[in-house]
């Protein structure tokens, strides 16, 4: 029960990770990342149920959110960045209302449930009870973060990247765009989104609302981690995770959330640049 | 190579550069001399692209780039070493070189093997770097990180390159390499525009220099020509 809570605390890590890699280049992170999460979901529902093929489906829902991370770029963050204001917030938060109220619209209120191929009977690893599904939410997680990272370090478009991120000034310097990384990152950012709500909708089922008590963890893990530390953010979420299941079993599920707000809290009041935060970060 | 024709830039309200020009032949090592606050880091960044000139035009090869991004003008082929360096403090030494070639090499793999040649030329002038290429460029100390800043806009085998104030906050004896260096890149035939508060060291490895004075060029001429004159020693060299 607790690894099963810890596995899902990898999914708090991910949708994480998309905020960081949107800080990392722009100062900027997407307040509405949760719905772009579960519009995702729908989508990648939708094709399913337009009888695309399950392994078609998969590569299709990425494509979506990185298209819906892109258009939260153009539409919501360069022109505030490039007049060098806070706007974005403001933006993103209604982005994420509209794509809400879009979500009702086309698709109902109702949660729905995700189908998958993989069996969710639990199987027993020395005496620990756990699911192959669960199992796939981790492995997918790892994977995206894992390729995500080669490609930060492995290719010379990744340590652009990280330039952009280390001095953007410098970067322009070298006839490096920060304009095309700022909306790579967002790209990418939506490809993570994307994969969380695929990895995620088989388990919580799929509706407007999924992603509304999610993002608020992978929030609190993105700033208990520090908005710059992938490897953070990977401990914490599991921490988060198990934590949670720990409390729902000794508290009462409805303590369930519990745990994640009060190490928010804390976080912001005792190391406000995260555990494994270096660098000061703006406050928003 | 590069002309500044009457450049007015500023930042914000504030006009630093009131009417600048100055020119930079191919193969020639030009400096821009002249107190603090006299507007020789904004010419730079003017040039470079980091700051869009209100007036005048910038010509880079005969080709007029005023008014575009800092990239675009680093892609038609000058490279800017910034005040203070501005490496990638958390990526490795080696890195950065790569980067300075970026506009040179394919994006995904093989970057590598294809800048192999220039990284050799690269670490042979600066033998230090080679030591310390794995590195990251933040734990460097202030001479290598300028040496990484220098070798960095070498990489992409630049038309014309800008080096703004080498010497600065460096020890006297590491200074004397830095211009030991520029000596070098200029007996190897580079385009060089020197800003330099030295303006003795400067004068001795540049072939035309420019005095800079409340935004405007003050006075201009060879060293020997500069040398001679009153104001300039009572000023500058004096």
């Amino acid at each position: 029960m607790v690894v099963s809570g810890a596995l899902m605390g990898l999914v708090y890590a991910l949708i994480a990770y998309g905020f960081q890699l949107t800080f990392a280049t722009s100062k900027s992170i997407n307040f509405g990342q949760g719905e772009l999460v579960m519009l995702s979901a729908f989508f990648s529902l939708s094709l399913l149920n337009w009888g695309v093929p399950y392994w078609l489906m998969i590569p299709g829902g990425l494509l979506f959110g990185v298209v819906l991370g892109l258009v939260v770029e153009r539409a919501c963050v360069r022109l505030t960045l490039e007049q060098k204001s806070e706007g974005w917030i403001l933006l993103t938060i209604i982005f994420g209302l509209l794509g809400f109220s879009a979500a009702e619209n086309i698709w109902g209120r109702d949660d729905r449930p995700f189908p998958t191929p993989i069996p969710t009977e639990a199987m027993q690893f020395f005496g620990v009870s756990i699911t192959p599904l669960e199992i796939s939410v981790a492995v997918g997680v790892l994977a995206v973060m894992g390729v995500i990272e080669l490609f930060k370090r492995k290719t010379l478009l990744g340590k652009a990247f990280e330039a952009v991120s280390a001095d953007r000034d410098a970067a322009e310097l070298m006839g490096i765009s920060a304009r095309h990384t700022i909306m790579l990152s967002y790209g990418l950012s939506g490809l993570v989104a994307a994969m969380a709500g695929i990895l995620i909708s088989p388990i919580t089922t799929v509706g407007p609302t999924m992603a509304t008590a999610l993002i608020l963890k992978a929030f609190a893990v993105a700033v208990v981690a520090g908005l710059d530390s992938g490897f953070g953010v990977v401990l914490v979420g599991i921490f988060l995770g198990a934590l949670e299941s720990l409390t729902s079993f000794y508290l009462g599920s409805g303590w369930r959330e519990a745990p994640g707000l009060i190490l928010l809290i804390m976080a912001l009041a005792v190391r406000p640049n995260g555990v494994f935060g270096k660098a000061s970060i703006r406050k928003v | 190579m590069l002309i500044v024709d009457n450049i007015h830039a500023g930042y914000g309200t504030s006009e630093v550069l009131q009417g600048a020009s100055l020119e930079v032949q191919a193969g020639k090592v030009v400096a821009l001399i002249g107190a603090n606050g006299a507007g020789k880091t904004t010419t730079m960044r003017a040039i470079s692209g980091m700051i869009k000139p209100a007036q005048g035009r910038v010509l880079l090869n005969g080709k007029p780039v005023q008014g575009y991004g800092a990239a675009r003008i680093a892609k038609l082929g000058l490279a800017h070493a910034p005040e203070g360096r501005k490496v990638f403090g958390p990526l490795s030494v080696e890195d950065n070189l790569l980067l300075g070639a970026y506009n040179h090499l394919p994006m995904f793999f093989g970057f590598r093997s294809k800048a192999a040649h220039d990284l050799e030329k690269v670490y042979d002038i600066f033998p230090r770097l080679r030591d310390r290429k794995q590195q990251s460029a933040g734990t460097l100390s202030g001479g290598e990180q300028q040496m990484l800043a220098i070798g960095r806009a070498l990489m992409a085998n630049p038309k014309v390159i800008l080096l703004d104030e080498p010497s600065m906050g460096l020890a006297p004896v590491i200074v004397q390499e830095v211009f030991n260096i520029i000596r070098r890149l200029k007996e190897a035939g580079t385009t060089l525009l020197l800003v330099e508060q030295f303006a003795k060291s400067a004068l001795e490895v540049a072939d035309y220099a420019y005095v800079m004075e409340h935004g405007r060029i003050a006075l201009s001429g060879t060293p020997a020509e500069l040398h001679k004159n009153e104001r300039m020693l009572a000023a500058y060299l004096g």
